[in-house]
């Protein structure tokens, strides 16, 4: 199959709920965004170190969860596609929370800020965290005044997930240097 | 045919199913219907797709059936060097086959606005599923090269309000049909307004008629899928 059909060569692109928009819209910016995070989150897999098996399933993991945010960025509220997709995950979050209290314990108190960097992995995961904070700022552009019930429900759901995501990056980050014998750079001021 | 649609909104909740073919029809000299036991867990809805597998290889095919039917009915193109259609195309009755599905969201929404269904060949599979199961309004523009090609005209001459056969290779004015593709017909008859605009089959028809929603359709909504 070929990937290029040119039905966007003029600026505009397709919601899944069928609307054309421009490509600069808010929420193709979104849902651009939500898309550029999965692909770094994919970077950050193929630079983990050996032996994190289980590190590489909880991320494939988000992946699919950033998925399945994106069908509900790309669906206009109220539309009448949004019947065949999914709701998000209310305990998303929580389950997220349980990742980052697994690793926060095993790390060292903060006493101050750290400088992103690292091991490449970590770095990854630095660049991740702030993709991801970039993704949240537009998601809450998008939902503010939203009218449809429905999806400003799940648009609610995507911005807690997507809150806690970036913290959960913020600790693998530092589990992540951790774990290759690099201790954090402290912010000297 | 082949389908996939560029429009992915998450996951699916598929299954996997066995099957064996009833029967074999031939729609034309490059088509034909293939009826498969539908079994009793499998339910879908009218625009979605099966992925049928033989042996290694594994291809999607719209529905032609409706869901009420008691065996579902696929609309396949005979390609030449196709690794599955001449395989389906010559299997004996019997035959075991395995799929899972349904897959895709190529489905009907009801809408205020007038439904334009455009497909070329077997791109008509979904509207077929469509047509049979819901009593709403459509016009219909079929594009194929030939009039023998416009299978399951009686079904859409009795159920759409417009049903237009697009010939590419005919000559203007010497058939009943309008000779020329779907764009022609679009450009030069469809009233200009807001629509929803299904489309299915070739890519460069999806490209086409998007373009022009874009320029000339403006409040209308476009759901596509394509073929490979």
């Amino acid at each position: 199959m070929k990937i290029y059909t040119g039905s966007g060569d003029r600026g505009k692109t397709s919601l899944f709920s069928g609307e054309r928009v421009p490509k600069d819209s808010e929420r193709i910016e979104a849902y651009g965004d939500l898309d550029e995070l999965n692909s770094v989150t994919g970077a950050l897999i193929a630079a983990l170190p050996r032996q994190t098996e289980d590190l590489r399933q909880e991320l494939e993991k988000f992946q699919s969860d950033l998925f399945h945010i994106g069908a509900w960025l790309a669906t206009s509220p109220g539309a009448p596609a949004a019947a065949s997709l999914q709701p998000l995950d209310p305990d998303g979050a929580d389950s997220l929370e349980r990742c980052i209290d697994r690793i926060e314990e095993t790390l060292p108190p903060l006493t101050g800020f750290i400088l992103p960097g690292g091991s490449p992995a970590a770095a990854w995961a630095h660049v991740a965290r702030t993709v991801c904070r970039r993704t949240e700022r537009r998601v809450v552009g998008l939902s503010a005044g939203m009218a449809d019930a429905e999806s400003a429900a799940q648009l609610g759901r995507a911005i807690v997930y997507l809150n806690r995501l970036s913290d959960y990056f913020f600790v693998l980050a530092r589990h992540i240097n951790r774990l290759q014998g690099i201790e954090d750079t402290v912010w000297k001021r | 045919m082949e389908a996939v649609s560029p429009q992915s909104p998450g996951p699916e909740v598929c299954s996997f199913f066995s099957t064996r073919i009833i029967a074999r029809r031939n729609l034309s000299s490059n088509a034909f219907e293939l009826t498969l036991l539908k079994p009793p867990a499998f339910t879908f809805a009218p625009g979605q797709r099966v992925r049928l597998k033989h042996g290694p290889v594994c291809r999607d095919y719209s529905i032609a059936s409706a869901p009420a039917e008691e065996n579902i009915r696929l609309c396949i193109r005979k390609v030449k060097r196709g690794l599955l259609s001449p395989q389906l195309a010559a299997a004996p009755a019997s035959t075991t086959l395995t799929f899972t599905g349904p897959h895709g969201y190529f489905t009907f929404k009801a809408s205020p606005r007038p439904a334009v269904f455009v497909a070329t060949g077997t791109g008509i599979a979904p509207f077929c599923s469509m047509a049979a199961s819901g009593d709403f309004d459509f016009t219909l523009l079929h594009g194929v090269e030939q009039a023998e090609d416009l299978y399951y005209r009686d079904l859409f001459q009795t159920r759409a309000a417009t049903y237009v056969g697009c010939l590419s290779e005919a000559r203007s004015g010497s058939t009943a049909h309008h000779a020329g593709r779907v764009t022609g017909y679009i450009e030069k008859h469809l009233p200009r307004r807001a629509c929803d605009f299904y489309l299915c089959g070739r890519q460069d028809m999806i490209r086409d008629v998007t373009l022009l929603v874009d320029e000339e359709f403006q409040g209308s909504l476009v759901y596509s899928e394509a073929f490979y």
